[in-house]
Order: C-alpha cells, then sequence, then structure tokens
C-alpha cells in the first residue's frame, strides 16, 4: 500500500515533471536521477545477477531510489533494442509490443546474434551490449519496401537468431511459445518492482512505447550502420522508398496500445550524417512520424546521441509543445537558446565529471548549469548518457543530489 | 590523373575515384602514386571533417574508398620501401565489444601512415602488455564507446605502469564518451572523441606534425 504521505510525494514530484513538459517553471528542477550499472554495484551484487535475478535487481533499484531519491523511477536493468522481432509480428499488436526490448533472461530464449549480456557472452560485470551486423543484402531492398513486416519475419527474424533458422521448425514454434511464457513471467515482476517503487513516493505516468528513425531501423538491424552510410550513395533512392515504407509499420506498432501517451526515439545516425543528408535521408520520415504521433495527442522524446548540433533547428519545424530532446554531447545551453519555449531541453549533467571530478567541483558544476538552465522553465535535468560506470564514486554520486536540493529550488 | 583521382576521392565520388585509380595503377610509377594520392586525400578528407564540413558519414565512405584501392594498390608496391611514422598498438579496451569508431580511427590513421597493430575488441588488460612486448609501439590507443570502458582504461593503464612499460610509450584514448576529464583521470597523454582529431593527436604524440 502506498501511504498518504508517499502518495502527496508522487504527486508533487508527478507535477513538476509535468509542468516543465508543457515547458513551464515548476516548484523545483525537475531530475530524472542517476542510474546504470553502479545501482548493481551500490547493492553488491554482479551486472550479471542485476539482468537475471528479478529478486535482487529488484532490491537493488529499491536501495537507489531510496538513497538518491528523484523525480522519476528506473525500474529494472533494462534491455536491448529488438525492433525487427516487434515489426516481424506487428500485426499482432497484442504480442508485439512485448518484444521491442530484449533483456538477459529473454535473449536465453530468443538467442539474438546482436546481444550480449554480461555472464552470457560477457563479463559478469560487464554492461549490456548491443552489436549490430549486417543482416541484409543491398540487393533485397525491394522485398524490404514491398512489405517490410514480411521481410522481417521470412529474411531478418532467421539470420537474427539461429532457433529461427527455420521458420516451421518445432524450435522456431517452441521459441516463440517460451518467449511469450517469460513474457507472462516478466509482467508479473514488473508489476511486484512498480507497485514497491510507488510505495517510496514515485509516480508512474501513462504508458510510454519506444520507436526508432526508419532510416535508424535500417541502420541498427537491418544493414549495420557502415553499410547503411554507404548506401545513401550507392542506393539513394531505394534508402528513401525503404524508410517510407518502415514508417507505416513502425507507426502502426508504436500506436498498437491506445493507452500510450508518449514515444521515445533513441536518435543513433543522427551523428553521423551531414545537414544535407540528415535532411534527405533521416528527418523526413522521422518528422512524419512525431507529427503523426501528435495528431494523436502523443507526445514525443528524442535522445538526440552524440552530436547534434548540426541538426538543431530542424527541431523547430516540429509544432511547438511536440515533446522532449535530450542531449548527450550537445551543450544544453546552447540547445535551450535555439529551442526556448518550444521544445523541453532534458540532460545536461555530463557522466564523465561525475566519473572522473571532486564532489566540491560537481557542486559547482551543477550550480552553474541549474543557473544557466532554470530561467524560463522547460528543462529537466538528468544525464547525459544512462549509465554510470560501476566504479564511479558514491560522494561523487551524493554531491550531484546534494547540489540538486541545494540549487534546485525556482 | 592524380589530380582527377585527389578531387573524386575527397568529392566522394566512390566510382570515379576507384575507376581512374585503376587506371592510374597499371602505369609506370603509378602505384605510388595511388598510394601518396590517396593518403592525400584522406588527410584532405579529415581537415574537411575536423572544419565541421564534413561527417561521420563521409569518414566511413572515404575509409571504404581507401580499402578498396588499396586492394588492388598494394599488391604492386611489394618491394617498394613504404616510409611509417611509427607503430600503435591499439584495441578496444576490455568489456566493450564496439568496434565501429575503432574501424574507422584504423583505416585513417594507416592512410596518414601509422603502422597499426589492431588487437581487437573486449580486449585484457594483460594482452595489451603482451603486445607492447612484442611489438614495441611508440603509441598505445585505446578505444570504448559505453561509460564502463573508462574503468577498464584506467585499469588496463595501471597495469602496464606495474609491467613497468609506461614510460616506454604514448597513450591516446579514443570514443564517443572520452574527455579531458577522462584522460586526466585514467592517465592518459591524449584523448579525441572522433577519428580525424585522433590521427592528427597521434601524429603530434608521433612527433611527426
Amino acid at each position: 500500500m502506498v501511504s498518504p504521505e508517499m502518495q502527496k510525494l508522487a504527486e508533487e514530484r508527478a507535477a513538476r515533471m509535468q509542468a516543465a513538459r508543457e515547458l513551464k517553471e515548476p516548484d523545483r528542477v525537475p531530475f530524472t536521477g542517476l542510474g546504470g550499472d553502479v545501482i548493481a554495484a551500490y547493492a553488491g551484487i554482479t551486472a550479471y545477477e542485476y539482468q537475471f535475478d528479478f529478486e535482487k535487481s529488484r532490491a537493488a533499484v529499491l536501495k537507489w531510489l531510496k538513497d538518491f531519491p528523484s523525480d522519476s523511477a528506473m525500474i529494472g536493468a533494462g534491455g536491448l533494442d529488438c525492433l525487427p522481432l516487434a515489426v516481424a509480428f506487428s500485426d499482432f499488436p497484442d504480442l508485439a509490443g512485448g518484444f521491442m526490448v530484449v533483456n538477459g533472461p529473454m535473449n536465453d530464449i530468443l538467442k539474438m546474434k546482436f546481444a550480449r549480456f554480461p555472464g552470457r557472452e560477457l563479463d559478469e560485470n560487464s554492461s549490456p551490449q548491443f552489436i549490430g551486423r549486417s543482416n541484409m543484402d543491398p540487393s533485397e531492398y525491394d522485398e524490404l519496401i514491398a512489405n517490410p513486416q514480411k521481410f522481417a519475419y521470412e529474411k531478418i527474424l532467421p539470420r537474427l537468431s539461429d532457433n529461427f533458422k527455420d521458420l516451421n521448425s518445432p524450435l522456431a514454434l517452441a521459441t516463440m511459445a517460451r518467449a511469450g511464457l517469460e513474457r507472462v513471467r516478466q509482467g508479473a515482476e514488473m508489476a511486484k518492482t512498480m507497485a514497491a517503487i510507488a510505495e517510496l513516493g514515485y509516480p508512474f505516468g501513462p504508458a510510454g512505447g519506444l520507436s526508432y528513425a526508419p532510416l535508424d531501423f535500417i541502420g541498427d538491424h537491418l544493414r549495420d550502420i557502415p553499410n547503411t552510410v554507404l548506401d545513401l550513395r550507392r542506393y539513394p533512392d531505394k534508402v528513401k522508398a525503404a524508410t517510407e515504407s518502415i514508417l507505416e509499420v513502425l507507426f502502426k506498432l508504436a500506436t498498437a496500445n491506445p493507452n500510450v501517451a508518449s514515444v521515445g526515439f533513441p536518435l543513433h545516425l543522427n551523428e553521423y550524417l551531414s545537414p544535407e543528408l540528415y535532411k534527405e535521408f533521416y528527418w523526413p520520415t522521422l518528422k512524419e512520424f512525431v507529427l503523426r504521433l501528435a495528431e494523436k495527442g502523443i507526445k514525443s522524446s528524442m535522445f538526440c546521441e552524440g552530436w547534434h548540433d548540426p541538426h538543431l533547428e530542424t527541431l523547430l519545424e516540429l509544432p511547438a509543445g511536440w515533446g522532449t530532446a535530450m542531449f548527450e554531447k550537445t551543450d544544453v545551453r546552447k540547445a535551450k537558446k535555439v529551442l526556448q519555449g518550444h521544445t523541453v531541453v532534458q540532460g545536461g549533467i555530463d557522466v564523465g565529471v561525475v566519473i572522473s571530478g571532486t564532489p566540491a567541483q560537481i557542486d559547482e558544476y551543477i550550480k552553474q548549469l541549474l543557473d544557466d538552465m532554470m530561467p524560463g522553465g522547460g528543462f529537466i535535468l538528468g544525464a547525459n548518457v544512462g549509465n554510470l560506470p560501476r566504479n564511479t564514486p558514491i560522494e561523487n554520486i551524493a554531491a550531484v543530489y546534494e547540489a540538486v536540493e541545494k540549487y534546485g529550488k525556482y | 590523373m592524380r589530380e582527377q583521382l585527389l578531387k573524386s576521392f575527397v568529392d566522394m565520388d566512390e566510382q570515379e575515384a576507384v575507376k581512374i585509380a585503376r587506371e592510374l595503377v597499371e602505369t609506370d610509377g603509378g602505384a605510388v602514386a595511388v598510394l601518396d594520392t590517396c593518403k592525400e586525400a584522406m588527410e584532405e578528407v579529415g581537415r574537411l571533417f575536423e572544419a565541421g564540413e564534413y561527417f561521420l558519414s563521409e569518414l566511413i565512405a572515404a575509409g571504404d574508398m581507401f580499402n578498396q584501392i588499396m586492394e588492388f594498390t598494394l599488391p604492386k608496391l611489394q618491394g617498394e620501401e613504404v616510409a611509417s611514422l611509427g607503430t600503435m598498438v591499439l584495441g578496444t579496451v576490455q568489456g566493450d565489444v564496439h568496434n565501429i569508431g575503432k574501424d574507422i580511427f584504423k583505416v585513417m590513421a594507416e592512410a596518414s601512415g601509422i603502422n597499426v597493430i589492431d588487437i581487437g575488441i573486449d580486449v585484457p588488460h594483460e594482452k595489451f602488455v603482451e603486445a607492447i612486448k612484442e611489438h614495441k609501439p611508440e603509441l598505445v590507443g585505446m578505444c570504448c564507446l559505453i561509460t564502463l570502458g573508462v574503468d577498464s582504461m584506467k585499469r588496463t593503464i595501471e597495469v602496464i605502469k606495474e609491467a613497468g612499460l609506461r614510460d616506454d610509450i604514448k597513450i591516446i584514448i579514443g570514443g564517443g564518451r572520452v574527455s579531458q576529464a577522462v584522460m586526466e583521470h585514467v592517465g592518459a597523454d591524449a584523448w579525441a572523441d572522433d577519428a580525424a582529431r585522433g590521427v592528427r593527436l597521434s601524429k603530434e604524440l608521433l612527433g611527426k606534425e
């Protein structure tokens, strides 16, 4: 049961986030908190246990959220994008949504070749990693364009996992059946974790989804990143047509859950492309995606990985209030100047500083950041990358939270 | 022809650049001319990248062209004296299995005349030590993409120190999440978060610029 006191805290936190998302000034700067591999280390467990043992990872997350309170909660160790599987089953929205992300125990069943998990392919204290590989020949673009769902099922799935090599085999059917059972088991575990987190006064907003810019789907899952950027010069028309086809199926997936209120897009190829290539191949279908979601009242958030500076202005082509842009290397001060009153800016804390600074330096760093970023609202404080490594000094993390407490009041 | 090769390469005209190189390589002294011109073109591409005119996709395309052309050019250079600026041992540190950044850097470093010994991804600390003993490089390059790599780089450099090899080499770290602060934290000599800067600083560390 959530106590009235914790209920009130959750409402305050939710209101704080909401105000920032409406581009206003809340009572305090909303802070997403820090996290990542360090959560497991802080609880004295391995990255392997954090990924595979739900009892232990739940205890680790709860200890972290109790000792380092913030305005939103992470739920568990997370996983790796597995969009081709969801696309393959996109005609079955009740199933597909559950297979967008694969975590360690799920991958024990699916055996996806792109996945590397601690205690499996990697050392027990390593981070889960996605390793792109080329799963498609450029001669297959026409097939992809004609029907991305069919192509994902018939051609890509068998190449992603040997369990699906023969789609008519008992192994392939048994793998999907086991994945379904595992999904149910994990759903129950997740509900338990969320209930425990709610008791700590953390709010859970309406459902959020995950999707991809169509060109990133090609880059991450079909052709790999280097081949995709070469394809832009070698087969420009095919790539463009493919992104348009993929948009349709990804949009269908993103809106399959009628309760979804927001969709997150991790951007990957943005940093690789010149403004010309970005505007020709990447942005048109991503923009269309966000506009269609906005028409349905769904907000978007983009995690602009790497340097997004050359593409910042393109965000202004979206209607004001479309959503949130999170930045990794792009200076949030610069982003805010361009996007003030139009786009919520999220991020700001360079994890490099948290890893290698002193508590005094961090205090000063956060103070300056908040001085520059809070005025005018529309800012959510968070790390520039979601993952603090295991050996991050705990006193540095504490220094971040103390500084936010000290300087974060409007 | 050299001028045309240089221009088409730098302008990212893959078909034209490969075609000219194929013709040029068959002429007397052509292989050396192709090699020198492609090196010059790669340097120009790196310069355009650092100037903000070119992006990662151009570095990848240039690296791909360079590799394509070298495939038919290098066999014709057998017996020729190819000057080297120095040797570098290069690897992605333990725990990190990413290779895209390392591979972009590698081809640009090779094109600049650095002899690169690539020891792969997820490289254990001790393997760096063994490679340093075996190849006696002037430079060691460590890459990482994920933040975990920062811990790993620090530990690798400690192990190199413990083996008594730190003073013999310069260390440059590279990858999306490194910075001046990370460089000081792990105890490296230089840092780069892009390949072009990485090659420029590597040449500086070798005393060649």
